[in-house]
């Protein structure tokens, strides 16, 4: 198993997170370090993580493809994607795998809307949860399956799952994760979504303005509508 | 509605057409789509909303209606020009990192033994050899 951690400027955080999840799962770590400035590769790799770093930033979605091919060429059978920054708690990437491990799902989310899980800590302005409510709707009515959070970031993948994205997965912010549900529904892979904590970040500063929401938004809502008559990635 | 107005219609729709169809077939990233569109649709208001331009024309002391829309038309190809320069400066500098990037992964060429070998003080020893990987990073861009 290959737990994946695309970081951008985290070093104060991916240590400890790395730390983490050795604690609690027993896999590879790969930190993909997306042209930091910072000292992040080399904490990465001084907590025993395998590190590989793009020249320049690249986005998520493209640091994630790299980890993917990453895990394809090194004959992983499980991939699990997870933030450096310390959002997501890896006590409960247990239950994503669980779920790929016994072949129920080749595509496991991490919600983090349940309302029934006490302190899922995951708190956000208005704008931008009536857009993850716009975007829950129209991302399930296509996959035939509930998705919540739509854009969550902590996933289990199987090795189908990691072997296609490692061919195609889109690189556009909200793209790397909305459009990418799709993608695996066209492909016939079975998703499923498990409630999960949310930390508060500890460290770094949230990607976010309210202007550039709005037109990421507008720009998901665009891909959303053309998905189907689109020719395939 | 004049001719005028029918042809910048039709004009108009084109464009929101064409557009569309060439994100379809992902030969245009969402990003400009969005933009071309929103031009697209600025023609299709100024096809429909006539009198709304020769007020606020009149309004801005310009004379002739038609004459505002392509001082605006100008200043957003401006708009667009600028940008693409930008663009293709963040890819020129790119791609000057790829290739620098490239030769240290190619590793240095060096005599093999037998060959000419420059002689003095600075003549390679072998010890202080250029390793790939110990070259320093070019500076990661944001």
């Amino acid at each position: 198993m290959l737990v994946i951690i695309p970081a951008l400027n985290e070093e104060a955080t991916v240590a400890d997170v790395i730390a983490s999840v050795g604690g609690h799962l027993d896999a590879d770590i790969l930190v993909i370090d997306d042209g930091s400035r910072d000292a992040t590769a080399e904490r990465a790799v001084a907590a025993g993580a395998t590190v590989l770093r793009h020249p320049f930033n690249l986005g998520v979605g493209a640091a994630l493809r790299t980890g993917f091919q990453y895990a394809r060429a090194e004959g992983y059978q499980i991939a699990v994607q997870l933030d450096a920054d310390g959002q997501h708690d890896p006590a409960d990437a247990k239950r994503l795998v669980d779920l790929v491990a016994d072949g129920t799902a080749d595509l496991v989310v991490g919600s983090r809307f349940d309302p029934n899980l006490e302190g899922s800590g995951y708190e956000i302005g208005r704008v931008r949860r009536i857009g993850m409510k716009v975007l829950s709707r129209r991302v399930s009515r296509q996959l035939g399956t509930t998705v919540v959070d739509t854009t969550s970031g902590f996933r289990a993948f199987s090795r189908e799952a990691l072997v296609h994205f490692a061919d195609s997965y889109p690189s556009a912010y909200l793209s790397d994760t909305v459009e990418a549900l799709l993608l695996a529904g066209d492909w016939g892979l079975t998703v499923v979504e498990v409630p999960v904590r949310m930390h508060a970040r500890m460290g770094g500063t949230a990607s976010s303005g309210s202007l550039k929401s709005a037109f990421h938004l507008l720009r998901i809502n665009l891909v959303l509508s053309l998905h189907r008559v689109r020719r395939p990635m | 509605m004049s001719k005028l107005e029918i042809m910048l219609l039709v004009l108009a729709f084109g464009l929101l057409i064409f557009t569309v169809e060439i994100v379809r077939r992902r030969r245009l990233s969402e990003n400009y789509a969005i933009a071309w569109m929103l031009v697209a649709l600025v023609g299709v208001a100024l096809g429909l909303a006539r009198p709304l331009v020769d007020r606020l024309s009149k309004s801005l002391g310009i004379a002739y209606g038609t004459s505002l829309v392509f001082a605006l038309a100008i200043l957003f190809l401006v708009g667009v020009c600028i940008n693409l320069s930008m663009h293709v400066s963040r890819l020129e500098s790119r791609l000057e990192t790829l290739a620098r990037e490239s030769a240290f992964l190619r590793g240095p060429m060096r005599p093999g033994p037998g060959a000419d070998r420059p002689t003095g003080a600075d003549r390679p020893t072998g010890q202080d050899r250029l390793e790939p990987g110990a070259e320093p990073d070019p500076a990661p861009e944001s």
